[in-house]
């Protein structure tokens, strides 16, 4: 196996991870029921999906996959920022929850094109299992766009506060070159990450939904919105990192490098808790 | 070898076997040795360690077979339409409508059949309520007719 591939696989399991461990402290907390139960079997689905991606790196590298989820330190991790960000409240945990879906929805149709037969294969697989992810974020997206006042004026920050951070899924992993080069990330970063803001543009213009994004990110040039309200990527924006990449973390970025937020040091003590205190125990 | 892994049931429906599940992909015999491949039918789903132990168990015992893989794969990804047709009855039988396999169904805006039959008195008075379940495959639904909660195969 080749670096890159391990860099893919590690980007890819590790967003699947951390994601699902935030959704799956809605479990008991959920505003009713059947959310409840939402939550908890999604969480469970990319949890799932977590393990199927580090088992496919762990084949390959001679480790176990409950090493690779669980038996890294801090820095190790290379999920996008915000899928470590706190759960806040509901309409931000929505707009998460259909920003990282319709992102994960298009970059899974570009993996079903991977030169690796068992990536694509497992691609195609998950990609069906997420149909119900993005139709459970739709119904609820749509729910709340048509709702009350006050419901939307929360789910149109949430969306402000989300979308600039969700390109953070689009930041080149390590050696993503090469991946491109051997066929196994079909389409480039950049390339996949302006299929996600023209089509999450679209849908958030049919609902009557805001598709600026967040004056932090702007501010930066970064990421601008043209005239028409239109998203348009920068691409002259350079990684701006600091040493410790602390800045462009604050804009969401920097997670495929290593570099992540405060917000993540909790949710690692938790999850990763269990296995520190027993290494090697099995239950 | 397919008789012993008849026995094998679904860790989460313990009504079906894995083999008329359709999880069973190929069982290759050569000499003493045995490669059995095994479809899960969610990625996610906490009973494929389970289904592993049990099929090594059960294959364990069959004449002439010293060594045994089990191997998981998802080419082809499971469908539905791989459950067999007494497969579907032992669904119904344990409270879990069938998937409505290959034939064209209305999908709502939650992706799931607009008619789910009741498996208890076969009424297509139902409604969803919710499209995730108890575990990643299943989805709740309602009975309008006999008042009965229960639960649909999620078509994938």
């Amino acid at each position: 196996m080749s670096d890159a591939f391990a860099s893919l696989l590690t980007a890819l399991g590790d967003d699947e991870l951390v994601l699902g461990h935030r959704h799956s402290e809605w479990t008991g907390y959920a505003p009713h029921l059947e959310e409840d139960v939402a939550f908890s079997s999604i969480a469970q689905d990319e949890i799932g999906h977590a393990t199927a991606y580090y088992s496919l790196l762990a084949k390959v590298t001679d480790t176990d996959p409950d090493r690779l989820a669980l038996g890294r330190d801090k820095s190790g991790y290379r999920h996008a920022v915000v899928c470590e960000r706190p759960n806040r409240e509901w309409g931000y945990t929505l707009a998460r929850h259909w920003f990282y879906d319709t992102a994960d929805e298009i970059r899974l149709g570009s993996l079903e094109l991977c030169a690796d037969e068992d990536l694509a294969a497992l691609a195609r697989k998950i990609r069906r299992e997420e149909r119900y992810h993005l139709l459970h974020a739709d119904s609820w997206m749509k729910r709340i766009a048509r709702g009350p006042v006050e419901g939307r004026t929360k789910l149109m920050d949430a969306i402000g506060d989300t979308l600039s951070e969700s390109l953070g899924i689009f930041e080149p992993f390590e050696l993503e070159e090469a991946a491109v080069k051997e066929g196994l990330w079909p389409t480039p970063s950049d390339e996949l990450r302006e299929r996600f803001l023209q089509r999450a543009a679209e849908e958030l213009d049919v609902l009557g939904l805001p598709t600026e994004i967040h004056a932090h990110a702007a501010n930066d040039a970064e990421f601008v919105a043209s005239s028409s309200g239109d998203l348009i990527a920068d691409q002259e924006g350079g990684d701006g990192g600091s040493a410790d990449g602390q800045d462009t973390v604050a804009l969401g970025l920097g997670g495929r490098r290593g570099h992540h937020s405060a917000d993540f040091d909790q949710l690692w003590e938790d999850m990763t808790g269990q296995y520190r205190a027993h290494p090697g125990a099995t239950w | 070898m397919w008789d012993a892994l008849s026995t094998v049931m679904d860790p989460e429906i313990p009504a079906v076997s894995v083999v008329e599940m359709g999880m069973i992909r190929d069982v290759a015999v050569a000499g003493t040795r045995a490669a059995i491949t095994v479809l899960p039918t969610f990625t996610g789903c906490p009973a494929v360690p389970i289904i592993k132990e049990d099929v090594l168990a059960a294959v364990a015992g069959v004449e002439g077979i010293e060594d045994v893989a089990v191997e998981f794969s998802y080419e082809p990804a499971w469908t539905p339409d791989r459950i067999s047709e007494a497969g579907r009855e032992r669904l119904k039988e344990f409270g879990i409508a069938p998937p409505t396999g290959n034939a064209p169904v209305l999908i709502t805006e939650i992706g799931l059949p607009t008619v789910a039959v009741c498996p208890y008195c076969g009424s297509r008075e139902t409604h969803n309520e919710n499209p995730f379940g108890p575990t990643p495959c299943r989805a709740l639904y309602y009975c309008d007719s006999c008042r009965n909660p229960f639960e649909q195969f999620k078509p994938i």
